[in-house]
C-alpha cells in the first residue's frame, strides 16, 4: 500500500499551504475591491443604465378638436382605430423586419423602407407609425404572431373623420403626417416625427387650438422589448372645438349647383361678414389624407392637373374683368370726375392713346350715363373714364377697396393678387408704363389680378355702403365647454360718401332688374344687386378668335358678384366660373338658384 | 466509525449545502419566470449529489487510484459515443438523456484525470520529458474531445491542472519553454482554425464591450449594469430589473453572479465570498497520509479555484465570456455531481490523515 516514497516532507506541504492561502487571499481582495468599485462607488451610473434598460416612456397622441359648422353639424371628428406600430429597438434585422411589415400590411417593401429611413437618426426608443386603420384581420394576424412579431405593436388611436367627406374640404382642410421641414418650423412645439399636423384650411390656420395635449406613459420592457407593465400615465387633452361660421346644408346645395363647372363661390351673411359657404371646384377628400402610405390615392390628388387641393377662392387668381368696373364707378365719383349724370358716347369701339379699343358689342350701346353704362356694362364709358383718373388714382380707390391685400378670412395660404401701377411696374419688372396699360385696367384687366374672396368682399362692402366687413369662417372656439374666443364683427370704413355708393348700387340693380347683363339672376319678389364679369382669355383682335374661343381653355371666366336685398341687405354672393363662357348666362344664373335657397321661407 | 464522524470536516461540509442552497435560491430567481423546471432539477441532482457524496465516503481512496484508468477509458469512451452519435445526427449533443435528468459525461472526467496527474506526480521527484508527456496526453485527449462537441468552457477549465502541476512541481526548464512556445504556436492555429466565428467574437467584443454593446458585448455589459445597480443591498430577492426583464443572459448558468449581485446587492456577493473562503481555506490547509492524495486535493481544489475566478471576473467584464458555470451555485446537475464526488474523495483523505495517526 505504501509503495510510493513519500517525496513531500511536512515543512515542503506547510510552505505549499502558506503560498496557496497567500493567493487566495489576493484573490479575494482583488474581487472585493472589484465589486466594491462597481457596486458602491459607481453605482449611481449602473443604476440609471438598469433604468434606462426597462422603463420607456410612450406619447399618447390627443384627439384633435372637433371643427363643427354654425348649427352645430360636426363636419370632422376622430374615431378609433388600430394602428400599427415598429419599436425600432425592437429591430434586429431591419431587411427581415421589412418583410413582415409587407407580409403584414401588403404595402411594398420600398415604401416601407423609406418609410423607416425616416427615423435613421432618430432615438431608439421610438416608435415608428406604419400603418392605419388596420382591418380586423390584419389584427388578429398579428397578435397571434406577437412571439414572432416582436417590433410590432398594435395601438388603438384617434384617427381624423370628415363625416361629409369632400364637402367643404377646402374650408377644413386636411390633416397628415408632419413633414421634415414643418418639423423644423414647428420647433419647441413638441412634435415628433409621426405626428400628424393640420396641412390646409382650418386645420392648419387653427392647429395651434386643434392639435390638443399629448399625453405620455410610462412602461417597463422586457429585453425583447415586450411592454410587461404600466408604471404611470398622464392622459392625452382633445384640442379645442372650432365652431365655424359655415352652414353645412347650404353648402353641400352650392357644391351639387357647382359640380359640373371647375370655379369657385362664397357666400357672405350681411352685416356679419360670417361667410355660410365657400365652394371651391374641384375639390377632394380629406380623409384620403389620414392613411399613412397610400400613395396611389395621394399622388393622383397631388398631381392631378385640375389642383382639386387649390382653393381657387382665396388662392386663385384672375382678372376681375367687368366686376372691376365698381370700383371705377366709386372713384370717379369720389374724385369729383364724374356725376351719376355724366354721358358718354359708346359706338362700338373708341380710339385713345393711338390705339382702337372695343365694347364688348360691335353695335355700341349709344349715349351712356353711369347707370347705364353699369347695366350694360360699356366698355366705352370706362375707357373714357380710366384715362381721365389715370392709373394712379385707380391704384388708390382699388386698394381702398381691398383689393392688393390679403382679405384675413381665415384660410391658410391666400393671395393677395396684384394693382399694377406704374411705381410697381418699375420696381419689380424694371419696365415703363404704357398709357394703353391704363384702358386696359380700367375694365379689370391688364396686370390686375384678384382673388373671388376679394370680389366678394368689394361687394359686400358697395352692399353695406363704405363698410368693408371683416370676412371670416369661425365663430368661436371652445375649450372643453369653455369659449376662449369669440370672432367680434368688424368694419372698416372706406372713404366713400354714402351718395355715391347709392349711385353705384342704382345701376347694379339694372344689371339685374332692368333687362342688364345679369338679368338671368333675378329672381321674383327679391331686389337682388350684381354685376357681370366675362373676362376675355385672348383678345378680340387675335385673328383665330372666334375659332379659339370655342375651346375650353381659351373659353372666357365669367364673374357675378352680388347681393340682396337691396335695402338692409342680408347676404353676398360671389360665383366664379372657370372658362365658364358669358357671364350672363352662366355665372348669373347660378347666383339666382343660391338667392332662391338663401331666401326660402 | 466514531473516529469516522469525529474527523468529519463538519463546517466544510456545511459551506458545502449552503453554497448548493445558496445557489438554488439564486436559479429560482433567474428562472421562475420562464421555466420552473431548473429549480426542480436543481433539487433532484443536489439530492443525488448528497448520496453520492456519501457512497464515494464508502470507497477506499486506493481503490479510486488503481481503478482510474479504467474510470477514465471508460468516461472517454462515453464521450466517443456522444460525439459519433453526434457526427451521425449531423447534430452534436454532449449529453445522455435518462428520464427528465440528462447527464454531462465531460463534467466527470475530471475526476479520474485529477487520480492520474496526482499519480503521475507523486512518482516523480522532478518531471521530466517522459511524465510530462503523459499528463500533457491524459489532458489534451479529454480537451480534444469536448472541444469537438464543442464545449470550449468545459474544455478550457481542464488547464487548471496544468497551471497546479507547474505552482507545484519542478519542471525541467527546456520543456517548459517548449510548452509555452507551442502553446502559443496552438493558440495561433485554434484562432486561425479551430475557433468558431461566434467564440472569436467573443473574445474580440471582450476587448471592447462598449462597441459591441449591440452584439456581443451585450452580455457582458448588461452583466456589469446588474451587479452595479444592485449596490449595498440590492434591489430585493426577486426584483432585479436586469435579471427579472430578461436582460442578463444565461442567468441561471455563467451569469448567476449577476442575479445576486443585483438583487442582494454588495452584502449578497460578500457573502458568497465568505463561503468560498472558508471553503478554499479548509480544503488547502490539511494534511495527508500520501503524495497522490495531497497533489489530488490540490488538483481538484485548484480547479474549483480556477473556475470560481473565471466565472465571477466574467460577469464583472474583466475575462471574455467563456461560458463557465459557478462551482456548486450554477445550474447544472452534471457538474454539481461531480463536485461533490471530488469533494467527497477529499474529505475522504483527510480523514484518512487522522485515522492513519491513532
Amino acid at each position: 500500500m505504501y509503495t510510493d516514497k513519500k517525496i513531500l516532507s511536512q515543512k515542503k506541504t506547510k510552505i505549499i499551504a502558506i503560498m496557496t492561502n497567500i493567493m487566495v487571499i489576493l484573490l479575494f481582495t482583488f474581487l472585493l475591491f472589484n465589486f466594491w468599485d462597481i457596486q458602491i462607488i459607481k453605482h449611481h451610473h449602473f443604476k440609471l443604465l438598469s433604468q434606462k434598460n426597462i422603463f420607456r416612456e410612450i406619447e399618447i397622441k390627443a384627439p384633435r378638436g372637433i371643427i363643427v359648422d354654425r348649427n352645430q353639424t360636426i363636419l370632422a371628428e376622430n374615431k378609433l382605430d388600430f394602428s400599427l406600430f415598429i419599436f425600432k429597438e425592437n429591430i434586429k434585422n431591419l431587411q427581415e423586419t421589412i418583410e413582415k411589415a409587407h407580409l403584414i400590411t401588403g404595402l411594398d417593401q420600398q415604401s416601407i423602407k423609406n418609410r423607416m429611413g425616416k427615423y435613421e437618426h432618430s432615438r431608439a426608443s421610438i416608435r415608428i407609425l406604419l400603418k392605419k386603420n388596420l382591418s380586423l384581420k390584419e389584427v388578429v394576424y398579428i397578435q397571434s404572431r406577437a412571439l414572432e412579431f416582436l417590433e410590432f405593436e398594435i395601438e388603438i388611436e384617434p384617427t381624423r373623420t370628415y363625416p361629409f367627406q369632400q364637402h367643404a374640404s377646402h374650408i377644413l382642410g386636411y390633416v397628415s403626417e408632419i413633414s421634415s421641414m414643418e418639423l423644423k418650423l414647428n420647433e419647441n412645439q413638441n412634435y415628433k416625427p409621426g405626428d400628424e399636423i393640420g396641412k390646409s384650411g382650418i386645420e392648419k390656420q387653427y392647429e395651434h387650438f386643434i392639435r390638443g395635449k399629448k399625453g405620455t406613459q410610462v412602461v417597463i420592457k422586457d429585453s425583447f422589448g415586450r411592454i410587461q407593465k404600466q408604471v404611470s400615465e398622464k392622459k392625452p387633452e382633445i384640442g379645442s372645438k372650432i365652431i365655424l361660421t359655415i352652414d353645412i346644408e347650404l353648402q353641400k346645395y352650392i357644391e351639387d349647383i357647382l359640380k359640373p363647372h371647375k370655379g369657385c363661390i362664397g357666400v357672405v351673411e350681411l352685416p356679419s361678414g360670417e361667410i355660410l359657404s365657400l365652394v371651391s371646384k374641384p375639390n377632394f377628400n380629406p380623409e384620403k389624407f389620414t392613411t399613412l402610405i397610400e400613395t396611389k390615392d395621394w399622388n393622383t390628388l397631388i398631381n392631378d392637373p385640375e389642383k382639386p387641393l387649390h382653393n381657387k377662392f382665396t388662392q386663385g387668381l384672375y382678372s376681375p374683368g367687368s366686376v372691376f368696373k365698381i370700383v371705377m364707378a366709386l372713384g370717379g365719383l369720389q374724385e369729383k370726375i364724374i356725376t351719376h349724370s355724366t354721358r358718354t358716347f359708346c359706338s362700338g369701339s373708341t380710339w385713345i392713346y393711338n390705339r382702337t379699343f372695343h365694347c364688348w358689342t360691335s353695335f355700341g350701346h349709344g349715349l351712356m350715363n353711369l347707370t347705364d353704362a353699369l347695366k350694360n356694362s360699356c366698355n366705352i364709358y370706362f375707357y373714357t373714364l380710366g384715362k381721365k383718373m389715370d392709373i394712379n388714382t385707380i391704384d388708390k380707390y382699388a386698394r381702398l377697396l381691398g383689393l392688393g391685400k390679403k382679405t384675413r378670412i381665415g384660410l391658410p395660404n391666400e393671395k393677395s393678387g396684384l394693382v399694377p401701377s406704374p411705381a410697381w411696374k418699375a420696381s419689380q419688372l424694371n419696365q415703363k408704363w404704357f398709357p394703353g396699360e391704363t384702358i386696359s385696367v380700367s375694365i379689370g384687366g391688364g396686370l390686375l389680378n384678384v382673388t373671388p374672396a376679394q370680389i366678394l368682399q368689394l361687394i359686400s362692402t358697395v352692399a353695406l355702403k363704405g363698410n368693408l366687413p371683416q370676412l371670416h369662417l369661425i365663430r368661436g372656439i371652445e375649450n372643453r365647454g369653455k369659449i376662449i374666443g369669440k370672432f367680434q364683427p368688424r368694419f372698416n370704413k372706406i372713404p366713400v360718401e354714402k351718395k355715391y355708393f347709392d349711385a353705384v348700387i342704382r345701376g347694379l340693380f339694372k344689371v339685374v332688374n332692368d333687362n342688364g347683363t345679369g338679368r338671368a339672376a333675378a329672381v321674383p319678389g327679391l331686389d337682388i344687386c350684381g354685376k357681370t364679369g366675362t373676362q376675355q382669355i385672348i383678345s378680340k383682335e387675335n385673328p383665330d378668335y372666334r375659332r379659339l374661343r370655342k375651346l375650353k381653355r381659351f373659353t372666357p371666366h365669367s364673374w357675378f358678384a352680388s347681393f340682396a336685398p337691396r335695402n338692409n341687405p342680408r347676404y353676398a354672393v360671389v360665383v366664379f366660373v372657370e372658362h365658364g363662357g358669358d357671364a350672363g348666362e352662366v355665372a348669373a344664373p347660378i347666383a339666382a338658384r343660391i338667392y332662391k335657397k338663401l331666401f326660402q321661407p | 466509525m466514531k473516529n469516522f464522524w469525529k474527523y468529519f470536516d463538519k463546517l466544510t461540509f456545511i459551506v458545502l449545502i449552503t453554497t448548493t442552497v445558496f445557489g438554488i435560491f439564486l436559479i429560482y430567481s433567474a428562472s421562475y419566470t420562464t421555466d420552473t423546471s431548473y429549480f426542480n432539477k436543481q433539487i433532484a441532482w443536489f439530492a443525488i449529489s448528497l448520496i453520492c457524496f456519501f457512497l464515494v465516503f464508502k470507497i477506499k481512496t486506493e481503490t479510486l487510484f488503481r481503478w482510474r484508468l479504467t474510470i477514465f477509458i471508460v468516461l472517454l469512451a462515453c464521450l466517443s459515443i456522444l460525439l459519433l452519435a453526434g457526427i451521425i445526427t449531423s447534430g452534436v449533443r454532449s449529453w445522455f438523456r435518462i428520464g427528465f435528468m440528462s447527464i454531462q459525461f465531460s463534467e466527470f472526467i475530471k475526476i479520474p484525470l485529477a487520480l492520474i496527474i496526482a499519480k503521475i506526480m507523486a512518482k516523480n521527484r522532478l518531471i521530466t520529458l517522459k511524465p510530462f508527456l503523459k499528463i500533457i496526453l491524459a489532458i489534451a485527449i479529454p480537451f480534444g474531445m469536448i472541444m469537438l462537441q464543442p464545449d470550449l468552457g468545459t474544455a478550457f477549465i481542464l488547464t487548471a491542472f496544468f497551471m497546479v502541476l507547474v505552482f507545484l512541481k519542478r519542471i525541467k526548464f527546456s520543456i517548459l519553454l517548449v510548452t509555452i512556445l507551442l502553446m502559443i504556436g496552438g493558440s495561433f492555429l485554434a484562432w486561425n482554425y479551430i475557433l468558431k466565428p461566434y467564440q472569436k467574437n467573443r473574445i474580440i467584443s471582450f476587448m471592447n464591450p462598449e462597441k459591441y454593446s449591440r452584439s456581443t458585448g451585450y452580455q457582458s455589459i448588461q452583466s456589469k449594469i446588474a451587479i452595479g445597480s444592485g449596490g449595498l443591498v440590492g434591489k430585493g430577492y426577486l426584483k432585479g430589473s436586469q435579471s427579472q426583464y430578461k436582460f442578463l443572459p444565461t442567468r441561471h448558468t455563467d451569469f448567476v453572479v449577476a442575479v445576486l449581485g443585483e438583487e442582494l446587492g454588495f452584502t449578497g456577493i460578500s457573502f458568497l465570498f465568505f463561503l468560498f473562503f472558508i471553503l478554499f481555506y479548509r480544503q488547502f490547509n490539511i494534511r495527508t497520509q500520501t503524495d497522490e492524495e495531497f497533489y489530488f486535493v490540490y488538483l481538484f481544489n485548484g480547479l474549483i479555484l480556477f473556475q470560481f475566478s473565471i466565472n465571477v471576473l466574467m460577469s464583472i467584464g474583466l475575462l471574455p465570456i467563456l461560458g463557465i458555470p459557478l462551482p456548486f451555485v450554477s445550474y447544472g446537475g452534471s457538474s454539481l455531481l461531480a463536485f461533490f464526488i471530488g469533494e467527497a474523495i477529499i474529505f475522504k483523505i483527510k480523514i484518512n490523515a487522522y485515522i492513519n495517526e491513532f
